[in-house]
């Protein structure tokens, strides 16, 4: 599968070339709001008002590509928990107005599908049209998804692939009380080797155009896998085995890009892995720019694509990218329970 | 491509909490929709809901999870039909464990059912519930498979109320892919008052039992449930007893309205003509249809006109909604289980409360239970954002 276009829409500017020169927002707190282009030229402002944040940036990233990508053949869209903010609005009135007279707005934009609805309503796409809701894997599954649908396809057919997650205060809370967030706060630069319990809480909306077409594709998408509730012993056998299945080695690889988000508790695991490779292996983060979420892996991908171009010469907090790389390996795990290995190759 | 063959099936709802209860209710006209006993809400009392005849504690206590207090009534509901699915295709917990063996389930309300737990939680109103970390939707995914150490791919759905209708499309599609051997697809949810109020903000929810394709119907009923299929490749399954086969699915959206389907009935058309497309065979050989059959004014004046669209005779239909209430996301797996009943026992079920049938069309639903050969069968799941999904299953036997 290849990736013929992307769109960013993060706690960086990733919708201007901003990010890519190197210019990287630092924040001193927990929460990385995202960085939201202007979205008045390509939603009507009556709609605009009435879209939660979810809705809002998911349509912000998918309408340009929409509008370069003429005839796709569906949605396939990874959220985890779609709009929070309607969604426990609208839990607020059932419990201040005792279950009283409702509007049915929040009810409606909550619901995870409401994006890849909306986004069909507005390009008229009676396509294929899928939202998965996998928790930490949800993009991940989006992914497959897509793929499955494009194996024995036509070279022109194509699809829309993407991700969205939100922070509200709630989900904030929801997760704080369930230790997923530092106590303290921290610059997101020195995210990775803050050596506490938790991570910081980020969001964002990536969105891609996928098909069997090579023709001036930004990556090809190799192959995905997702492991769950794995031992630790496992996790050397189990990359062995779906880098065996693709045809490579570990001395394919020549850059990997982490998930470290900085959580003392879980962080081990990247260590684990970084271990199976020659110690001369170069390696990226991506939380440091835009936090912990439950579909940061699309973001990965993205920067998986801008690397690949040699669009970026990124200087990671340990590490630089000497060379443009050809094979990059995304790994991410979610509480040690959550992983997920994703391989993609530069288009010559 | 691998054939894909469904070789067991589990089914809790208001109308039995196994599918030969399910069968039962069928063929006596029993209706589960009345006057709520366990769920707590301003409208218990003045609607009537499609509720398991359970309370939490029981159905922890009928799956063995009584000490699992921060299981959801969405998680053991969904327990109580994984079970009976996995236990019917005679799946051990070592062939659960394989890398070929693969999970999909769906959820709209998922961990949320505890609407007051996640007020507090969520606005940090008092000390983390038991239910802190199960609020995602994708919760009872992950609790069943930690339970039974799944080994193969994990996925939840949700496109509303066709989300299980699509697990089991991509379940499917696993298999036909050679990515899996076999997949335990459906969903479950459980009453809440998340979706009661929402569904009564929109004013289609029904004051009585609700009367799919009727004149005079005024809005759906509210149901909960779970249901589960085993689908296994044709190798998989070479020495089982095949119940039914999955011949084909369509998928499409209707691009309409984020809470209505079109006029012109766009989407249902589409994932109806593509099922049958996929399937390679022409309309007048599906010999019945579980129609989504909500009882709202919208969505069954769509549909009729969507099936007088793609059949020229129409063949037998019925909601079995007018049994059940609506079971949201579970409701795409639980109506492909009770027309693969119909398929596999010849029966036509009555679709109750239909008294003076819409008049726009000349088609009528099943109004008396008859016997009657039957070969392919259709179910029609569409849902709100126009998520609109047919699939279609075929004799075995």
């Amino acid at each position: 599968m290849y990736l013929k276009d992307v769109y960013s829409i993060s706690p960086q500017v990733t919708h201007t070339d901003e990010f890519i020169n190197g210019n990287y927002k630092i924040y001193s707190k927990n929460i990385l709001s995202v960085i939201e282009p202007s979205y008045s030229e390509m939603i009507p402002a009556s709609l605009l008002r009435r879209m939660g944040k979810a809705v809002r940036m998911g349509i912000g990233a998918a309408l340009p590509l929409i509008e370069r990508h003429e005839k796709l053949n569906g949605i396939v869209i990874g959220t985890a928990n779609g709009g929070l903010e309607n969604c426990i609005n609208f839990l607020n009135q059932i419990i201040e107005y005792d279950e009283g007279v409702l509007t049915p707005t929040h009810f409606v934009q909550s619901t995870p599908n409401a994006l890849a609805g909306q986004l069909a309503l507005m390009s008229k796409n009676t396509g294929y049209n899928v939202t998965h809701v996998n928790g930490p894997l949800a993009f991940e599954n989006a992914i497959l998804d897509a793929m499955m649908f494009l194996e024995g396809a036509t070279n022109k057919t194509a699809l829309l692939l993407g991700a969205v997650e939100e922070i509200s205060n709630y989900n904030y809370n929801i997760d704080l009380i369930a230790g997923r967030y530092k106590s303290d706060y921290i610059d997101n630069n020195k995210l990775i080797t803050s050596q506490t319990k938790g991570s910081i809480c980020g969001e964002g909306s990536t969105m891609f155009i996928v098909s069997n077409d090579a023709n001036n594709a930004l990556a090809k998408l190799i192959n995905l896998k997702q492991i769950n509730y794995p031992n630790e012993i496992d996790l050397e056998y189990l990359l062995n085995q779906f880098l065996f299945e693709n045809d490579l080695k570990t001395e394919d690889i020549d850059l990997l890009i982490l998930g470290n988000n900085g959580d003392v508790q879980f962080d081990s695991w990247y260590t684990l892995l970084k271990s199976f490779f020659s110690s001369k292996k170069e390696y990226v983060y991506y939380k440091n720019f835009v936090g912990e979420y439950r579909t940061s892996s699309a973001f990965a991908l993205y920067f998986a694509t801008q690397l690949l171009k040699g669009r970026i010469h990124h200087k990671g907090i340990e590490g630089d990218v000497s060379s443009i790389p050809k094979i990059i390996l995304i790994y991410n795990q979610f509480e040690g329970i959550h992983h997920s290995f994703i391989l993609v190759q530069s288009v010559v | 491509m691998q054939k894909v063959f469904i070789t067991g099936m589990g089914a809790i709802s208001s109308i039995g909490s196994t599918v030969d209860e399910h069968l039962n209710s069928l063929r006596s006209g029993k209706c589960g929709i009345q006057t709520a006993k366990y769920f707590q809400s301003k409208y218990a009392q003045n609607l009537v809901f499609g509720e398991v005849p359970f309370s939490d504690e029981q159905l922890r206590q009928r799956n063995n999870v009584a000490s699992k207090k921060d299981f959801t009534r969405t998680t053991v509901l969904a327990l109580n039909a994984f079970n009976e699915a996995i236990i019917q295709a005679g799946i051990s917990l070592e062939v659960l464990k394989s890398d070929k063996t693969a999970f999909i389930s769906s959820s709209t309300v998922g961990g949320m059912c505890y609407t007051d737990e996640l007020y507090s939680d969520a606005n940090l109103k008092d000390i983390p519930s038991n239910y802190a970390r199960s609020y995602e939707g994708s919760d009872h995914t992950w609790r069943i498979t930690e339970m039974f150490e799944i080994g193969g791919i994990v996925d939840t759905i949700n496109t509303a109320c066709s989300s299980s209708a699509n697990a089991i499309y991509l379940g499917a599609r696993l298999i036909q892919t050679g990515r899996a051997d076999r997949v335990v697809v459906g969903g479950a949810d459980s009453i809440a008052k998340y979706t009661v109020n929402g569904f009564n903000s929109l004013m289609i929810l029904s004051d009585q039992a609700c009367r799919p394709f009727d004149e005079n119907r005024n809005g759906l009923s509210l149901g909960e449930g779970a249901a589960y299929l085993v689908l296994e490749s044709e190798d998989a399954a070479r020495n089982k007893f095949k119940i039914a086969e999955l011949n084909g699915f369509g998928n499409s959206n209707d691009a309409f309205h984020p809470s209505t389907i079109s006029e012109n009935a766009i989407g249902p058309i589409l994932s109806m003509e593509l099922a049958l497309q996929m399937t390679g065979i022409t309309p007048d050989l599906i010999d019945y249809i579980n129609a989504h059959g909500t009882g709202t004014l919208n969505n069954d004046l769509t549909e009729t006109l969507a099936l007088n669209t793609v059949f020229e005779n129409v063949p037998p239909y019925n909601s079995t909604k007018s049994y059940t209430g609506h079971t949201l996301a579970a409701a795409g797996s639980l109506e492909s289980i009770l027309a693969i009943l119909s398929l596999n026992n010849d029966e036509l079920y009555q679709s109750l409360r239909c008294e003076s049938p819409i008049n726009t069309h000349q088609s009528r639903p099943i109004f008396e239970f008859v016997k009657k050969n039957l070969n392919y069968v259709m179910s029609n799941s569409f849902g709100f954002g126009g998520n609109c999904t047919s699939l279609i299953f075929s004799k075995c036997i």
